[in-house]
């Protein structure tokens, strides 16, 4: 007992070893971390990424893709190609308005999984002007999309108004909303509305002035729109005073309310504007894309608003990018589709891995694993 | 009167989907774990019983592949709540539009789209089948008869034993439930996975025994309805079993309305499982004030570390 403090105090000369545990068999607690770097999360990021790129191209390879073709038709097709380069940035135009119009909803903190509804209620308004010849020639084609624009907004006032007054879960109005909609698209299809040229459920072709005109050779005005509409976006939501109180809304809300933030005012005009942003995109698709009201464009602009929101933070520039990148699936989707038979679901699964991958990289950026000991 | 038994006796093939569904959300949901994921496991589910019953034709094997199958793609959604502590709408999202990319990839790959397959018998309960007006409801399948079976052994389960006490807890307040010695994240990782094989078991009712083929996308928002009625039911199981049979009655109402002759535009028709839906959810709203029986720590991941 009496050597015992003197073991205790004495400064040992070499620091004691620590034995080696094996990586499996430590003990491993979770931190949370504070902060992390800007470029440590662009590295997660990155990587998260590429490992859903990954996974995608092993699907499908396994599906029957030879690597050097995903490499052809994703890559090389896209970068040197004009023509599909074209077709990358026309099929953008509409993905960037619903990238925004998701952004804007979720800045609310309002989710809106009705964007497909508010598509089909836009591309509808824009072919009821069409049908109805209203309006001079001249005017025609900025009337379809005030119309869309109109259309989109009106879809999404119940949800909205159901969440502020009663408190409904918007996840499920908004997407019964969608059912809805496309069963009176295809009341529409079906019905009145159909090409009496022939017997498929499309609405009779638009006029060459209802088209959305080239702005260059080969490239539409669509991607014009579009790009302005972003930047509008962008400062609306990064510059403008309304903006501002956006970010209040969007980080706490019963502080908001509580410094003077008019919190439901926000949210409603917010939410709108994204319904409206949705309406416009389907005014695209039909007046772009289709030329004419069809039964299934919407078919995954819905949850590709949704990623492309998620993926760029909300961020309205970033979500023009992330835009441009899911065109680019779309685009080698569709020829996977035809030269390869590969149903076009692939694209939807592709964009769900990603969101998988990116959600769960999140987690090594909030925690961080630390060994604290061996087991037993 | 024909219409009144044929409508009856159709009923419970369109209520045990929706009752199933709203039961594994349930389950789920009592734990704390929000459950957006219902639709893409219905599919998924439908898409198992599909090819299980192309394969060995045994409609018993085939249900119980979909349910093996649900609960095997709930894994991926379980290790992202659970463990990697991922915003449990987005998780719900992201599974929704895995597995509706999954099954018609799958679907079309392995060409088991639009392949008519052998369903269940039906069975006759004797006597009662002679009844007037309600014997069409004693000759169906033998997983109509089960269902009820299968709520009564999940209230007691929730309500009655020690584990289903604990999953109640977990989803309640997960930090008093972690103090009192209840593994939280094990706890919820099995309720999403028992959850998920009903939600499962409900879509291989759609294709196996309703249908009888598979069709991409077949289960057309029926997920999403019986999310929907989970909160119109207050995460009560009996009142989401008589929220499905109202379900079952609307929609058996719709070709019972075309056999009447009763001409409506099909397409408004169709619209209303998705009308009723909200009418409903604005009714939940308007009467439930003040009674608000959301499980108290849903859609809120865990973790030790953030004690508040």
């Amino acid at each position: 007992m009496a050597d015992l403090p003197l073991q205790q105090t004495a400064p040992s000369p070499v620091p004691p070893r620590v034995p080696h545990v094996p990586w499996l068999s430590r003990r491993y607690a979770l931190e949370l971390r504070q902060q992390l770097g800007w470029s440590q999360q662009l590295v997660i990021f990155v990587m998260s990424v590429l490992v859903g790129l990954l996974i995608s191209g092993a699907i499908l390879v396994a599906a029957g893709v030879s690597p050097q073709d995903i490499l052809n038709e994703f890559v090389v097709q896209t970068l040197t190609d004009p023509q599909n380069l074209r077709a990358v940035l026309f099929q953008a135009a509409p993905m960037v308005m619903v990238g925004l119009a998701a952004a804007l909803a979720f800045r609310a903190r309002f989710w809106n999984l009705g964007l497909e509804g508010q598509m089909v209620c836009g591309a509808i308004g824009a072919t009821f002007v069409s049908l109805h010849e209203i309006g001079p020639p001249a005017l025609r084609l900025w009337l379809m999309a005030v119309c869309a624009l109109l259309a989109g907004l009106v879809w999404v006032v119940t949800p909205v108004v159901m969440k502020l007054r009663l408190g409904i879960n918007e996840i499920i109005s908004s997407l019964m909303l969608n059912y809805v909609a496309v069963n009176f698209l295809l009341h529409l299809l079906y019905g009145s509305w159909k090409d009496p040229k022939d017997a498929f459920p499309y609405s009779a072709k638009f006029q060459p002035f209802e088209r959305l005109p080239d702005f260059l050779d080969g490239f539409s005005s669509a991607i014009v729109l579009s790009a302005v509409v972003a930047v509008a976006v962008w400062w609306l939501v990064d510059k403008s005073r309304a903006g501002l109180y956006l970010r209040f809304v969007h980080s706490n809300q019963r502080v908001a309310d509580a410094v003077g933030v008019p919190v439901r005012r926000m949210v409603l005009g917010t939410v709108l504007l994204s319904g409206a942003l949705a309406g416009l995109a389907g005014f695209m698709v039909a007046a772009g894309q289709e030329g004419r009201l069809t039964q299934a464009f919407y078919n995954g602009y819905g949850f590709s608003g949704i990623l492309i929101a998620f993926l760029a933070r909300n961020n309205p520039l970033a979500a023009s990018a992330v835009a441009v990148l899911v065109a680019t699936l779309f685009v080698a989707g569709r020829s996977l589709q035809v030269f390869y038979q590969i149903p076009f679901s692939m694209v939807q699964l592709i964009q769900a891995i990603l969101v998988i991958c990116v959600a769960s990289s999140d987690f090594f950026i909030r925690h961080r694993l630390r060994a604290v000991g061996s087991k037993g | 009167m024909d219409i009144l038994t044929n409508w009856l006796g159709n009923m419970p093939g369109f209520a045990i989907p929706y009752a199933l569904a709203a039961l594994g959300l349930i389950v789920s949901e009592r734990a704390g774990v929000l459950s957006l994921g219902a639709e893409g496991l219905m599919l998924v589910g439908a898409l198992a019983g599909v090819g299980v019953q192309l394969t060995v034709h045994e409609p018993a094997i085939a249900l119980l592949g979909s349910m093996l199958a649900a609960a095997m793609v709930s894994i991926l959604f379980a290790v992202m709540v659970v463990w990697l502590r991922v915003n449990q709408v987005i998780a719900g999202l992201a599974l929704v539009f895995f597995c509706q990319g999954l099954t018609g990839l799958l679907g079309s790959l392995m060409g088991w789209t639009n392949m008519p397959v052998t369903g269940l018998q039906n069975l006759d309960l004797g006597p009662l089948v002679q009844l007037a007006l309600v014997g069409g409801l004693f000759r169906q399948n033998t997983l109509v008869y089960l269902t009820p079976c299968i709520f009564g052994l999940v209230v007691w389960y929730l309500n009655h034993s020690l584990s289903g006490l604990r999953l109640r807890a977990v989803g309640e307040n997960p930090q008093a439930a972690d103090a009192a010695g209840i593994p939280v994240l094990r706890t919820r990782f099995l309720a999403i996975l028992a959850g998920s094989a009903l939600v499962g078991l409900a879509g291989g009712y759609i294709s196996v025994l309703s249908t009888k083929l598979w069709i991409a996308g077949m289960t057309g928002g029926r997920g999403w309805i019986a999310v929907g009625l989970v909160i119109f039911a207050r995460w009560s199981p009996w009142r989401a079993f008589a929220g499905a049979l109202l379900f079952g009655c609307i929609e058996a109402l719709i070709p019972q309305m075309a056999a009447a002759g009763i001409s409506l535009p099909q397409y408004f028709v169709l619209m209303t499982p998705y009308l009723v839906t909200l009418g409903v959810m604005v009714w939940v709203a308007l009467a439930g004030k003040g009674r608000d029986q959301t499980p108290g720590a849903l859609g809120e991941p865990f973790l030790r570390e953030e004690r508040r």
